[in-house]
């Protein structure tokens, strides 16, 4: 099966994504102290080079903190900073000022992980309590729920963090399907992203449950 | 000469994208990011061309779609446009490096695939007669390689760790 979504399929679910979207806002805001916007920027369906392009030059570096999506929906979601901005959370989270860390250590490597499970949480239990496919009683995926694993943290290029995180869409598919949300702090945006990137198999389910939508 | 990040004004740079080979002669410089997927570096050291491929699954299972994208279709179209370039047979000129195979997912399907593309494109190079003389494979991150056409030589960068030369 061909698992390309149709630009309807993708607005649906960049409005489901955007409802995450506005309760990680809460979240993050509460967890840095700050009014933090989060926002959909992105559902995308691209072929693989165009893939390693969504988090910029492909050698940029980034710190990551990927967790494996469990239970109805597999695959990866993906709290990514690029590594500057990441550091100067840590900062905002230490209430010290800008510029102050400048290595990831252990204490900043919590820092960011405890972030990314804020963050994904919040989107997760949101998707979980708006996707149509979770609720419909013809779903195959009907009554599941989305559980996030425990955060890790890497340190990688942006091309080679998208390789490793597609690669179970690729050996299905040439189109890859990626959703990614920014995140901004008072009108600054934040380069952060968070990406939602669905296994081969959840993607197919998704084709499947958002065609009968 | 150790690789630069910056090549001179003669040295211009190559990027080759997931999916895709490219062939170039001396002076460029030929790069890719490499995380699962395996990147052929192969080298006709008389007449200073390379090749290089990044290879993203083993077999084309028939498909022609993406000749780049598969280890099957892909390094023989590479040796292929060596061979136009060059104007002539080269495959008992040429030395392949190999590169990339990681994981960065514990059970993930990179796992398997990294290992299936390794052993796939060794496999294929034998068959075609071509030797390999260095293998950099697995490990959990991703690996930017940066290959000098003028020596061979490929520079290998992982993130956070020291550069080395293969």
């Amino acid at each position: 099966m061909d698992p390309t979504l149709t630009d309807n399929q993708k607005r649906l679910l960049g409005a489901i994504f955007g409802r995450g979207a506005g309760d990680a806002s809460g979240a993050v805001s509460r967890w840095l102290g700050r009014p933090v916007t989060v926002t959909v920027s992105a559902v995308k369906q691209v072929d693989l080079a165009e893939a390693a392009e969504i988090l910029g030059p492909s050698d940029t570096l980034v710190a990551a903190c990927p967790m494996e999506l469990m239970g109805a929906l597999t695959g990866q979601i993906i709290l990514v900073f690029e590594d500057r901005s990441g550091l100067a959370t840590v900062d905002l989270l230490l209430h010290q000022p800008i510029g102050t860390t400048t290595e990831w250590g252990e204490l900043e490597q919590s820092a960011a992980r405890e972030t990314a499970n804020i963050v994904g949480c919040a989107y997760l239990n949101s998707l979980a309590a708006h996707l149509p496919i979770l609720e419909s009683p013809s779903s195959s995926l009907a009554g599941g729920s989305l559980l996030p694993g425990p955060p890790g943290f890497r340190h990688e290029f942006a091309a080679s963090l998208l390789e490793f995180a597609l690669m179970d869409q690729a050996i299905r598919s040439d189109r890859l399907l990626v959703v990614n949300s920014t995140f901004a702090i008072e009108e600054t945006r934040l380069d952060w992203s968070l990406l939602f990137v669905p296994s081969g198999a959840s993607l197919e389910a998704l084709h499947a449950c958002l065609e009968s939508a | 000469m150790p690789l630069t990040d910056k090549p001179g004004a003669s040295e211009e740079m190559i990027s080759v994208l997931i999916g895709r080979w490219a062939v170039a002669s001396a002076p460029k410089l030929m790069r890719t990011l490499l995380g699962s997927c395996v990147g052929v570096v192969l080298y006709d050291r008389l007449g200073k061309i390379g090749g290089m491929a990044h290879i993203v699954l083993p077999s084309s299972r028939g498909s022609t779609d993406q000749p780049g994208k598969y280890a099957d279709t892909a390094i023989p179209g590479l040796i292929e446009e060596m061979e136009r370039t060059a104007g002539r047979k080269l495959r008992t000129r040429l030395s392949a490096k190999i590169f990339g195979g990681a994981s960065m997912f514990q059970g993930g399907a990179s796992i398997d695939i990294g290992r299936s593309n390794q052993t796939a494109v060794e496999q294929i190079l034998a068959d075609l007669g071509v030797a390999v003389i260095a293998r950099d494979m697995g490990g959990e991150t991703g690996r930017r390689l940066t290959f000098s056409t003028v020596t061979g030589i490929v520079a290998v960068r992982i993130p956070g760790g020291a550069d080395y030369e293969l």
